[in-house]
C-alpha cells in the first residue's frame, strides 16, 4: 500500500538545514493497521505528511498504492489524495460553519459524485460512527469524542484506502481516546489500512506493528503485535 | 462546483459580517460613483438617433469675406446664410433636407383660465418630421402647399398640447403665437432626444436644455420676419431691413440633409463643392475654404456636447473605484487570512489550489454581487440627486439598461480584482502547517 524508499526530507533555511527524514524507509501492507511512535522532532509529523502528500520530499522513492509521487503536479496529488487517502487530525480540523453533513461532504464533493451517492456516502458514514441524528448539527454542539467521530466519518465517506491519523486520540480523555481507538479498529477489520503517529504507549501497542522513528530514522526498536495479521513482508528496513 | 463555491460564497457572507458589510458597501460607493458619472457621460454622448445617425449631414460652407482671413485657416462659423439655406432647400439634394432656426414667443388660446404661455419653437420644414423620425399623437406635419406659401399652421409638442388642450386632440384648433392666428395640424407623441441633436444651437439651454414647444413652416417665420432666437454672426455690413439681413451674409440657419445610404456622403460632398465654386462666380465665398459635412455623432462632437469637465468627472470617479478596490484588497486579505486552517482541511481532503483559487474567487464574486446591488441603490439615489440639482442634468440622469446591467459587471468586475491577491494568497497556504497548528 505504501513503500517508501531511502527516503529524505531536508528543511533549508539561509542559515541551517534541518534533516527531518533520512534514508528512511517504510514498507506498508493493504490491511495492516501501524502504529508510529517516536520523540518529539524525531520526525513522525514529516514522514505523515509526505505519507499523506502534504508535503513533498527531496530524494528517494515514494509509491502510493502502486503509484509513484514524486514529480506529480499539484491536480494528480490532490486527486490522489482525495481517492486512495482519509485524514484524522489530532486537532478535528472540522469546518466550524458547516454542518456536520456538510463538513462530511467535503472531500466527496472534489471526487465528483453525484448529488444521491454523496447522500448515502454521507448518512452511511456518519452511522457507522454513530452520529445518523445529529448530521444537521455543528461541530461547537458536539463534545470533543464526537467531533473526532465525525472527522473518521468524513475520512471514511470517500473510501480510502489508507487512512492517515495524526495523535488521533490526543485532545480526548481515556474514555473517549478508548471509544475512538475502537473505531479505528472496527475500520481497520473491514480492510482499511491506517498508519497513526501517537505519543500514548497504551494504543501504540494495539496496532498490529509499530514503528519508532528517532532521528528521521526508523529505528530498530520495531514492536510485532501478538494480534498481527499480517504474517509476511512485513520487514522494516533500517537506514 | 460553481454552485458548490457559490452556495460557500453566500454562506460566508455571515462570517465576519462586519468585514463583510465594509468590504460591500466599500465596492457600492466606488461603484456608485463610477456608475452614475458614467450613467451622466453615456446619457450625453449616447447616439440619439442610431438608425440614421450616419445618414444625416450638417451642410457648412463658408460664406465669409476675405478680410481679416488667412488661407487655410479653419472656418468657426456653425450656421449658414438665408441664401445658403434656401439655396440647399430647392437642391434636391438627399432624400430629406431642412432649415430650422429658433422661435420665441407667447402662445394664447381662448382659454381665459390659461392666460399667456411662453413658449420657445421652431421654424423648419415639413421634412423635419420625417428625417428625426419624430413621433405623432395626433394629425401629421404641415403640407408641402403650406411650406411653399407659408401657412399658418403649427404642430405643438405634447406638454405644450396638454398644457394648451388637456388630453383632447387639439388638431384644428386655433391658437395665437407671435401675433398671428395659427391652426394646430399635429400634435408630437413623446420626443426627448438626449442630447436634442436636430435643434444643438438653440436658446432653450443648449443640448440638453428644454425641448421646443411649436414647430412652425420655416417660410411662414421668414414672411413674419422672425429672426433666430439664438446665435446670429455677421462678419460684413448687411443693406438695412429684414430684407437687408436675409440678402447678407450672416450666418443664422441650422441645415439637416439626409441621404438614402451613408456612402451618399461623398456625392454630397461633391454637390456642396460644386455649389461653392458656382457661388464664387456670383461673386460670393471668395474664401472657397473647404466645405463640410458633419453626421449626427461628428456634429455634436464639434459643438463639444460632452465637455472635458464630463471626461475629467468620469475619470476621478474610476480613480476613486481604484482607491476603494485597493481598500477591499485589504479587507479580503483580512477576512481570507483567518481561512488558512479551513483551506489547509479542504487542500488534505482532496482540492488542488485550483479549487481552492475557484472556491475564494467566487466568494469574492458574491460579496461584488452584493456590493453591486448596494452600488446600483446608491446609484439610483445620486441621480436623482444630480436630476434635482437643474433641468439640464434632470434629462440626463437616468439609468438605462445598459447602465443598470453595467453596475453589476462593474461590481463583479472590480470585486473579483480585488479577490484576485487575497485568493492566490489562501492559495499559498501549506496545509501541512495549518493542520498540525489547528
Amino acid at each position: 500500500m505504501l513503500q517508501m524508499k531511502n527516503l529524505s526530507k531536508v528543511y533549508r533555511t539561509h542559515m541551517i538545514e534541518t534533516h527531518a527524514l533520512r534514508g528512511f524507509d517504510m514498507h506498508v501492507k493493504q490491511g495492516e493497521f501501524v502504529t508510529v511512535t517516536g520523540p518529539s522532532g524525531s520526525g513522525k509529523t514529516t514522514f505523515l505528511n509526505i505519507a499523506g502528500l502534504l508535503e513533498e520530499f527531496n530524494d528517494g522513492e515514494f509509491l502510493l498504492d502502486g503509484v509513484d509521487v514524486k514529480g506529480l503536479n499539484d491536480n494528480a496529488r490532490s486527486r490522489l489524495r482525495n481517492e486512495k487517502l482519509g485524514f484524522i487530525f489530532q486537532g478535528f480540523n472540522l469546518i466550524p460553519d458547516l454542518n456536520l453533513f456538510d463538513n462530511v461532504d467535503v472531500p466527496l464533493r472534489y471526487r465528483g459524485f453525484s448529488k444521491a451517492e454523496r447522500r448515502e456516502r454521507i448518512e452511511q458514514a456518519l452511522a457507522q460512527v454513530g452520529l445518523a441524528s445529529r448530521m444537521r448539527h455543528y461541530p461547537a454542539e458536539l463534545s470533543g469524542g464526537q467531533q473526532q467521530r465525525v472527522a473518521i466519518a468524513r475520512a471514511l465517506a470517500g473510501s480510502p484506502k489508507l487512512l492517515l491519523a495524526d495523535e488521533p486520540t490526543g485532545n480526548l480523555d481515556t474514555q473517549m481516546a478508548r471509544g475512538v481507538m475502537d473505531l479505528l479498529e472496527v475500520i481497520n477489520a473491514s480492510g482499511t489500512t491506517i498508519l497513526m503517529v501517537t505519543h500514548d504507549p497504551e494504543l501504540a501497542v494495539r496496532a498490529q506493528r509499530n514503528v519508532h522513528i528517532i532521528d528521521g530514522q526508523v529505528s530498530d526498536l520495531v514492536r510485532k503485535m501478538p494480534s498481527l495479521r499480517v504474517t509476511d513482508g512485513d520487514q522494516i528496513a533500517v537506514a | 462546483m460553481f454552485q458548490y463555491y457559490f452556495n460557500l460564497g453566500v454562506r460566508n457572507l455571515r462570517r465576519n459580517p462586519v468585514l463583510t458589510t465594509l468590504m460591500a458597501l466599500t465596492l457600492a460607493i466606488g461603484v456608485a460613483a463610477s456608475i452614475s458619472t458614467l450613467t451622466i457621460l453615456h446619457m450625453m454622448s449616447g447616439d440619439p438617433i442610431p438608425e440614421k445617425s450616419d445618414r444625416l449631414f450638417v451642410p457648412l460652407v463658408d460664406a465669409g469675406p476675405l478680410d481679416r482671413y488667412t488661407p487655410g485657416q479653419e472656418p468657426n462659423d456653425d450656421q449658414i446664410t438665408y441664401t445658403d439655406a434656401v439655396n440647399f432647400l430647392q437642391s434636391g439634394q438627399g432624400v430629406h433636407r431642412t432649415a430650422l432656426f429658433g422661435v420665441d414667443g407667447s402662445v394664447e388660446t381662448q382659454r381665459a383660465d390659461l392666460g399667456v404661455i411662453a413658449a420657445i419653437g421652431v421654424a423648419t420644414t415639413a421634412d423635419f418630421f420625417p428625417m428625426f423620425n419624430v413621433p405623432f399623437l395626433h394629425g401629421a406635419a404641415w403640407s408641402n402647399a403650406d411650406d411653399q406659401n407659408g401657412g399658418n399652421v403649427v404642430v405643438l409638442s405634447r406638454p405644450m398640447g396638454e398644457k394648451l388642450f388637456g388630453k383632447d386632440d387639439p388638431v384644428g384648433k386655433r391658437i395665437r403665437f407671435l401675433g398671428a392666428d395659427f391652426q394646430v395640424v399635429g400634435e408630437l407623441d413623446t420626443w426627448e432626444p438626449v442630447p436634442r441633436f436636430a435643434h444643438l444651437m438653440n436658446a432653450g439651454g443648449g443640448a440638453f436644455g428644454q425641448i421646443d414647444d411649436i414647430y412652425m413652416p420655416f417660410r411662414t417665420a421668414i414672411r413674419m420676419q422672425e429672426r433666430n432666437d439664438g446665435k446670429t454672426s455677421c462678419e460684413s455690413r448687411n443693406d438695412p431691413g429684414y430684407d437687408g439681413f436675409l440678402a447678407s451674409e450672416c450666418t443664422w440657419l441650422q441645415f439637416w440633409f439626409e441621404t438614402k445610404s451613408a456612402s451618399d456622403r461623398s456625392q454630397l460632398q461633391s454637390y456642396l463643392d460644386a455649389y461653392s465654386h458656382e457661388q464664387l462666380k456670383l461673386n460670393r465665398m471668395p474664401r472657397q475654404n473647404t466645405n463640410r459635412l458633419f453626421n449626427v455623432n461628428e456634429w455634436m462632437s464639434r459643438l463639444h456636447v460632452v465637455s472635458n469637465d464630463n471626461r475629467v468627472s468620469t475619470v476621478l470617479a474610476f480613480a476613486f473605484l481604484l482607491l476603494c478596490l485597493v481598500n477591499t484588497i485589504g479587507l479580503l486579505l483580512a477576512k481570507f487570512s483567518v481561512r488558512a486552517g479551513e483551506v489547509g482541511v479542504r487542500r488534505a481532503l482532496g482540492a488542488s489550489r485550483a479549487e481552492i483559487f475557484k472556491q475564494f474567487l467566487t466568494e469574492s464574486a458574491v460579496v461584488g454581487l452584493v456590493g453591486g446591488v448596494l452600488g446600483l441603490l446608491l446609484s439610483l439615489g445620486a441621480l436623482y440627486l444630480i436630476g434635482k440639482q437643474s433641468t439640464r442634468f434632470e434629462v440626463l440622469a437616468h439609468m438605462d439598461w445598459q447602465m443598470l446591467g453595467l453596475t453589476f459587471v462593474l461590481a463583479l468586475l472590480a470585486s473579483i480584482l480585488a479577490g484576485l491577491l487575497p485568493t492566490w494568497r489562501a492559495c499559498q497556504v501549506l496545509p501541512a502547517l495549518q493542520l498540525k497548528s489547528q
